[in-house]
């Protein structure tokens, strides 16, 4: 099996990008396996979720939940909904097994919402396992440059 | 043709008109009348629970911090070196027995005093150290671990100030079996570009969850099999109350059958049968059976404060107001001293499933906020209808007004309370004292 290289992480990367950005949330569920969790701390790195809130801290059915919510048509903080776009870039494999690997990576994301216009910086690391020939995020963390300062709308999926 | 009314005229007893969220004026003249003259919620006791902890704060829009020193006291103090104007306190937490400010190395303690000038010679024997401590509140007081502070040193004490929204605080705090909250877990951190009394009016309104909430009620519904928005509709048997001083709740107890356990029926999220049950032992070898009901039945709760703090769900929510037409919010999650561990994870996990800026709840109000400052640029509406109930509410006595949950009976209590602040003929207490601290 071979060992996740630096264009196939970036492809995983740029596919979850675009889908995210053209809020096709049921395939980018497809990209994660069942018991995959996502993750924005509140503070910094973030310490213990368990003893810490964070912002998101979803196992699988949140995140179903929280998809829910932005499809039903009645999550009013995204009617109308964010305009996203967002580019990842400074992409390294830390660890990497024949069938897992984290990737990190950094990312801008430009966000336009009722005439407004915000920028979000910072790192993701995901967890990739190797799952029937197709790599799947296991985990999806994401440290915010601002994670501890007022954030206005953070329900678009970051 | 707008009308051209004094600020007496601007609030009235069933409606208030859209300049209070709007001009600069009256908001200057808030935070003068109201913030700076009244006691205000600024955090809880466990923030700065260790000698030398801090925690930066505003009063008004004015920087400030506040400290524990040695002895265990708690001080609040404005951020302001008293020579040339920095602030002196740089980090928003932390611990440390000084506070240098950098500019030109002047120091202070823990209690504002000032400790430390640099080249001394240069002031000559009329200087007076005592003279220049920091600008400090006139009274801090604590209710439950609560801690509120006024910069003006004549008003009333806290326990007569908070009145009859003591015993809310009481069953809030008792939900742990030491009767102590932690606020240690974090802190969310949303805004909106509006006026703060959106905010203030929002958390004790309950009218609007089946509309604004209706995506997350009809999820929770579906894990637990039953309708839960049942609690804010036509058919409710809660109440809404104007608890006096302009504090209100939506009261969401039910009265327990004799006979029936207590349960914590909302123990906000999942937890074992194990924990569940040791957390209700617990609860009811320390409060007895009859008094743990009553502090489960009450454990939904939406308190206002005035002027600042809501308590809502499990945490202390701070309204901080920036301008006219910009508020940031901060909230304090809290959990239970003496329960086990799983029931205080299952505390945060709930509060994040609703709250903070990518909540499944909160947002949405937010959202209405950001739709109201952008509706009220019409000139020619220019009043806000809050007349909803006040045909059938009643007087509870010792000054508590009882309304149906969905009524504006504590927006009008929020409004009464304002318009008594604002409107006073009286010149606006004293806005800061300087504090001489005598040395030893």
């Amino acid at each position: 099996m071979p060992i996740l290289s630096r264009s196939e992480a970036e492809d995983l990367l740029y596919r979850e990008a675009r889908l995210l950005d053209d809020r096709r949330f049921q395939e980018w569920l497809a990209m994660l396996d069942e018991n995959a969790t996502y993750w924005i701390p509140c503070n910094g790195e973030g310490n213990d979720p368990n003893r810490e809130i964070s912002l998101v801290f979803d196992d699988r059915q949140r995140l179903t939940d929280r998809i829910g919510r932005l499809e039903s048509g009645l999550a009013h903080a995204q009617n109308p909904p964010s305009k996203t776009k967002r580019l990842v870039s400074n992409v390294q494999i830390e660890n990497s097994t024949e069938n897992a690997a984290t990737v990190l990576s950094g990312f801008i994301l430009y966000e336009l919402r009722r005439g407004k216009e915000r920028i979000f910086a910072g790192r993701y690391e995901h967890c990739l396992h190797l799952i029937s020939g197709t790599w799947k995020i296991a985990s999806k963390k994401i440290v915010l440059t601002n994670n501890d300062e007022v954030i206005d709308n953070l329900t678009f999926i970051v | 043709m707008p009308s051209n009314l004094n600020l007496e005229e601007l609030v009235q007893e069933t409606r208030v008109h859209r300049k209070i969220y709007l001009e600069q004026q009256i908001f200057d003249s808030e935070m003068e009348r109201i913030f700076e003259s009244n006691w205000v919620f600024v955090g809880h006791q466990t923030e700065i629970s260790a000698p030398g902890d801090y925690k930066t704060l505003t009063i008004g829009t004015q920087p400030a911090f506040m400290t524990r020193d040695e002895n265990g006291d708690i001080h609040v103090l404005m951020n302001r070196c008293m020579h040339r104007g920095s602030t002196v306190c740089q980090q928003e937490r932390g611990n440390s027995p000084t506070f240098r400010c950098w500019y030109h190395g002047w120091t202070y303690n823990s209690k504002g005093e000032l400790i430390g000038v640099p080249y001394a010679d240069g002031y000559g024997n009329s200087f007076d150290r005592r003279k220049f401590s920091l600008i400090k509140a006139a009274r801090v007081e604590e209710y439950r671990g609560l801690v509120f502070a006024s910069l003006n040193p004549d008003v009333d004490g806290l326990a007569d100030y908070l009145g009859n929204a003591k015993r809310y605080i009481d069953l809030f705090v008792e939900l742990s079996p030491e009767g102590e909250l932690e606020a240690r877990a974090g802190t969310h951190k949303y805004g909106y570009d509006g006026n703060w009394k959106f905010q203030m009016e929002n958390g004790v309104d309950g009218y609007h969850p089946n509309f604004v909430h209706r995506a997350f009620f009809d999820l929770q519904g579906k894990d637990l099999g039953r309708k839960v928005s049942q609690l804010f509709t036509e058919n409710s048997a809660c109440e809404s109350k104007d608890l006096g001083n302009g504090h209100s709740i939506l009261d969401m107890a039910r009265t327990l059958r004799p006979g029936n356990k207590p349960v914590p029926t909302l123990l906000r999220g999942k937890a074992s049968q194990e924990s569940s049950d040791a957390y209700l032992g617990s609860m009811i070898r320390r409060y007895g059976e009859q008094r743990a009901g009553e502090i489960f039945a009450a454990s939904n709760v939406n308190l206002a404060i005035f002027p600042n703090l809501l308590i809502i769900g499990i945490q202390l929510r701070k309204t901080i107001p920036v301008s006219a037409t910009r508020t940031d919010v901060h909230l304090l999650p809290t959990t239970l001293k003496g329960v086990p561990d799983e029931i205080n994870v299952a505390r945060l996990r709930a509060h994040e499933a609703f709250y903070g800026s990518a909540g499944g709840g909160a947002p949405d109000d937010v959202e209405m906020f950001n739709r109201c400052s952008d509706g009220l640029r019409v000139k020619g509406a220019e009043w806000l209808e809050l007349s909803r109930g006040i045909e059938r509410e009643h007087s509870e006595g010792n000054g508590v007004i009882v309304g149906h949950i969905t009524d504006e009976t504590p927006q009008r209590a929020f409004y009464r309370r304002w318009r008594s602040l604002m409107c006073d003929t009286a010149k606006p207490q004293t806005v800061t004292q300087l504090r001489v601290v005598p040395t030893h």
